[in-house]
């Protein structure tokens, strides 16, 4: 390996209880990026509540009690950020509050950008603009209405819609399973009465993460946290677990029927092995010479010999050890194109695959390991799913993991991939122009 | 012999260099300091609207199916000794392509053995190779390939939108084209058209990131295959100012309505200055950001949401408009409240400070697209194909000023241009 590659400083440190704070500082970027992100167990109970949280923060702070005000404080801070989303990661619900914008030094007036977001992203979290000790009446509504819309968006995305409904039957008895907004119904039935509560819970009881970035001091933004969670006082800490089915029992085949030109095909797949795994590496290595370059077996061999798609790709989703593998295809083909994926499956099982494609599976991987530190985003999600892990590893650690990683140990965890669900979404058969 | 010449930026405290090969091809290289990363794009001004051309050697024009740009681009990948992923696999890098409206662009990113794999673009870019048999395995490839995107609102709404908007322009025809037109598609067809648009004089190189162009231009001599400069005239039918209809709607399986509403404006064969295109970026951000008056009307209203609703000037080779899109419960309010603000903007004139905000807004977002080596490369070869320069752009947003944006007003966002297009959830 060229070794002519810098390392990715982290610093790491704690700030209270189950708050951690970590910060890259690289002068090579000019913008910075902030983000605090809460984790908590998915439960069908909260999911909701929770989910609506982050969004109804970022809208307002007492300082900002106006969405435009806000908004025009960020264009005047040169087009800065301040937004939120949820994600899931394994079992746990990751609710984020984002603050970026450029640096200093690329002010036209020589003001401090870092700064003002560093204190923007506090005020937003820790003081909402209350009202009788409420969230506002107009931004809950706004924020519910909001919240619904997202859900249905999804829905239009096709490929995505497939990819949820097959990871939703697959896990229908684990957390995993819920979608991380809620559902429309439980988002309707909230009441803005109980999100004072569920906002102290986050700030009191949730796993925090706290992550600065980029070419700023993150001293100043530690400081910020520090005093904010020294004024709360004490914390507890729920812990976030997330479950591992080692084997699929059975296959569950599932078929929708949608008014749509291509039909959708979703493999899922359990690997029993997740990111704490030590076999995690030779997975996510299997996986990549399965269907994850243009080189693998599925590209290869499901689009390029038998044409029967655009894309067929396989993913690893290693915090809860699932594999899924996507593909669009005429309804016609659809068992064709299944057969043919668990054929290559096999082929790999049988070690069925030369020592160029290892080789080009784990250049391709580390190619994506290094180039990490090129961005800020890819930074951030690396360091957040590492959190989870049992060590923290930097991402030039992965790829020299990655790079050991045998013939053998493929093969051994390709023998322990089960089939566990087979989702179709299937056109009407109408052929449209 | 190579021309080279250093430009550089103190606001941005970068630098990249131009170089007019021997060969005819214009490259740019961005070095990036302790970048791990390099990303090429080695571009053709060749895009799916380029269905009519004539070369200055030729005294016949050529027209060709549609949708061929990008069946080529995915035929050019092989080559007679295998394809070009193979290649690539022996240096780890991450490798694509794109077609669009006016120009396809083949591209790597890769953190080790950049020049072999910058090796591997400039060979298989350079070196077609098409046969009746490969040509036919690619039909059912991009056949799935145009499913995919006929089940997609978003790609749906925006065609239906052009569609509405022009009347004979190309840009109303789909990038990929249809499942009719490609199966016209032949080798032959293939090689004229790669004959007459894949000449160095209408290519550009740029490369971003953790690279040196002393080596980028070793490798471009030994490489390099140099090209006649032959003219290109590209034939459009004459497009008539005013729209085709006002309003069309389709009805696809979505769970809530979207839309977008498009604003024709003139254009003709040559471009818009850089000064004119940040003009509108302000005025656009000054009309409908998340801090503009409108936005905030139309959120109260519930008739937008945060996630969906978004602008864009969409300008290029004899088109330009400005197109806003989202989701919403009733399109044609919208569109209405958009008119009227803007009828409001015409007739108060802009606010000052609104102008001084979104100016630092537009600005800021620049500048923050200096951090990703992809944004570089492939914005320089866009701008290359305008003829504007990246440096220069930046700093045309920062000299902006009020009355200049609020002239943009006089052939901008005329009500008169104006169409919906509209996407409804299938009826139950």
């Amino acid at each position: 390996m060229e070794m002519n590659n810098r390392m990715t400083e982290i610093e790491q440190r704690s700030v209270c209880d189950g708050v951690n704070f970590r910060s890259v500082r690289d002068t090579k970027f000019k913008t910075v990026r902030m983000s605090v992100n809460f984790l908590l167990p998915l439960k069908e109970q909260t999911v909701a509540s929770n989910a609506i949280l982050p969004f109804l923060l970022s809208r307002a702070s007492r300082e900002y009690p106006d969405f435009t005000k806000l908004g025009e404080r960020l264009a005047e801070l040169y087009g800065a950020d301040l937004s939120a989303d949820v994600q899931k990661i394994g079992d746990v619900q990751m609710l984020s509050l984002y603050a970026s914008g450029i640096a200093d030094r690329y002010t036209l007036k020589g003001e401090s950008t870092s700064t003002e977001l560093s204190r923007l992203l506090c005020s937003v979290m820790f003081d909402p603009p209350f009202e009788d000790g409420l969230f506002p009446k107009e931004g809950f509504e706004q924020e519910q209405r909001q919240t619904i819309e997202m859900i249905d968006s999804e829905f239009n995305d096709k490929r995505t819609y497939a990819r949820q409904r097959c990871e939703e039957i697959m896990c229908k008895n684990e957390p995993y399973g819920i979608n991380r907004y809620g559902s429309k119904e439980d988002i309707k039935n909230l009441e803005r009465e109980e999100l004072t509560d569920v906002w102290r819970y986050l700030i009191q009881n949730a796993r925090i993460e706290i992550m600065v970035l980029g070419d700023c001091d993150p001293q100043p933004v530690f400081d910020g946290f520090y005093h904010a969670f020294q004024k709360l006082g004490k914390r507890s800490t729920e812990s976030c677990q997330t479950t591992n089915v080692k084997k699929a029992d059975q296959v569950n085949d599932f078929t929708e029927k949608m008014d749509i030109a291509q039909s959708k095909l979703v493999l899922g797949f359990r690997t029993g092995v997740s990111l704490q795994d030590e076999q995690a590496e030779a997975v996510k290595l299997m996986v990549a010479l399965f269907g994850g370059t243009p080189n693998s077996k599925l590209f290869l061999n499901v689009r390029e010999k038998l044409s029967l798609c655009y894309y067929c790709s396989a993913l690893y989703i290693s915090m809860k050890g699932i594999m899924l593998v996507q593909s669009g295809v005429e309804t016609k083909n659809i068992e064709k194109a299944k057969d043919e994926i668990l054929f290559q499956l096999d082929e790999i099982k049988k070690g069925n695959f030369s020592d160029d494609e290892i080789n080009a599976a784990k250049l391709s991987m580390c190619n994506n390991y290094r180039s990490l530190s090129d961005s800020l985003g890819g930074l951030e999600a690396w360091y957040l799913s590492q959190t989870f892990a049992n060590y923290v590893k930097r991402p030039e650690e992965a790829a020299a993991l990655i790079s050991s990683v045998t013939r053998q140990q493929i093969i051994d965890v390709a023998n322990n991939i089960t089939l566990d669900t087979v989702y179709r979404l299937v056109g009407n058969g109408v052929e449209e122009e | 012999m190579n021309v080279m010449k250093e430009i550089k930026s103190t606001r941005i405290g970068d630098r990249y260099f131009e170089i007019s090969h021997s060969s005819g091809l214009k490259i740019f290289v961005y070095p990036k300091e302790n970048y791990s990363s390099t990303y090429a794009v080695f571009g053709t001004k060749y895009g799916s609207i380029d269905t009519c051309f004539k070369t200055s050697e030729e005294t016949e024009p050529n027209c060709v199916p549609n949708g061929i740009a990008h069946y080529l681009e995915h035929k050019l990948f092989e080559s007679e000794d295998g394809d070009a992923f193979a290649r690539y696999a022996k240096t780890g890098a991450s490798a694509n392509a794109y077609t669009s409206f006016d120009k396809t662009c083949y591209l790597f990113s890769c953190s080790e053995k950049v020049y072999e794999s910058l090796e591997i673009l400039l060979d298989f870019v350079q070196s077609p190779y098409f046969t009746e048999q490969t040509v036919q395995k690619e039909q059912g490839i991009i056949g799935q390939e145009i499913r995919m995107y006929d089940d997609d609102p978003q790609w749906r709404v925006m065609f239906n939108l052009l569609r509405a908007m022009y009347h004979k322009h190309p840009v109303r025809i789909d990038i990929a084209g249809t499942v009719e037109s490609i199966a016209e598609i032949t080798p032959e067809l293939l090689y004229k058209c790669y004959h007459t648009f894949y000449n160095l004089n209408n290519m550009v190189l740029c490369v971003a990131g953790n690279v040196d162009v002393y080596k980028v231009l070793e490798l471009c001599d030994k490489m390099l295959k140099p090209s006649k400069d032959v003219g290109i005239d590209r034939i459009f039918e004459g497009e008539p100012d005013g729209i085709v209809e006002s309003r069309v709607e389709q009805r696809l399986s979505v769970a809530a309505p979207i839309f977008q509403l498009g604003f024709k404006e003139k254009a003709g064969k040559s471009r818009l200055s850089a000064r004119e295109i940040a003009d509108t970026e302000i005025l656009l951000e000054m009309l409908a950001s998340d801090a503009s008056p409108l936005f905030r009307r139309l959120l109260d209203a519930g008739l937008i949401n945060q996630s969906s609703f978004s602008y864009e000037y969409f300008e290029g080779p004899g088109y330009a408009s400005v197109i806003f899109s989202g989701e919403s419960k009733d399109p044609d309010a919208v569109a209405e409240e958009i008119k009227k603000e803007i009828a409001g903007m015409r007739e108060h004139g802009l606010d000052p400070a609104a102008f001084e905000r979104s100016k630092k807004a537009v600005y800021g977002r620049m500048v923050s697209s200096f951090n990703s080596v992809d944004n570089i490369a492939n914005t320089m070869a866009s701008l290359a194909f305008t003829g504007h320069e990246l440096f220069n752009y930046i700093d045309t947003i920062a000299s902006a000023e009020l009355q200049s944006v609020q002239n943009r007003l006089n052939f901008q966002l005329r009500p008169e241009y104006c169409a919906l297009s509209v996407v409804r959830p299938v009826e139950a």
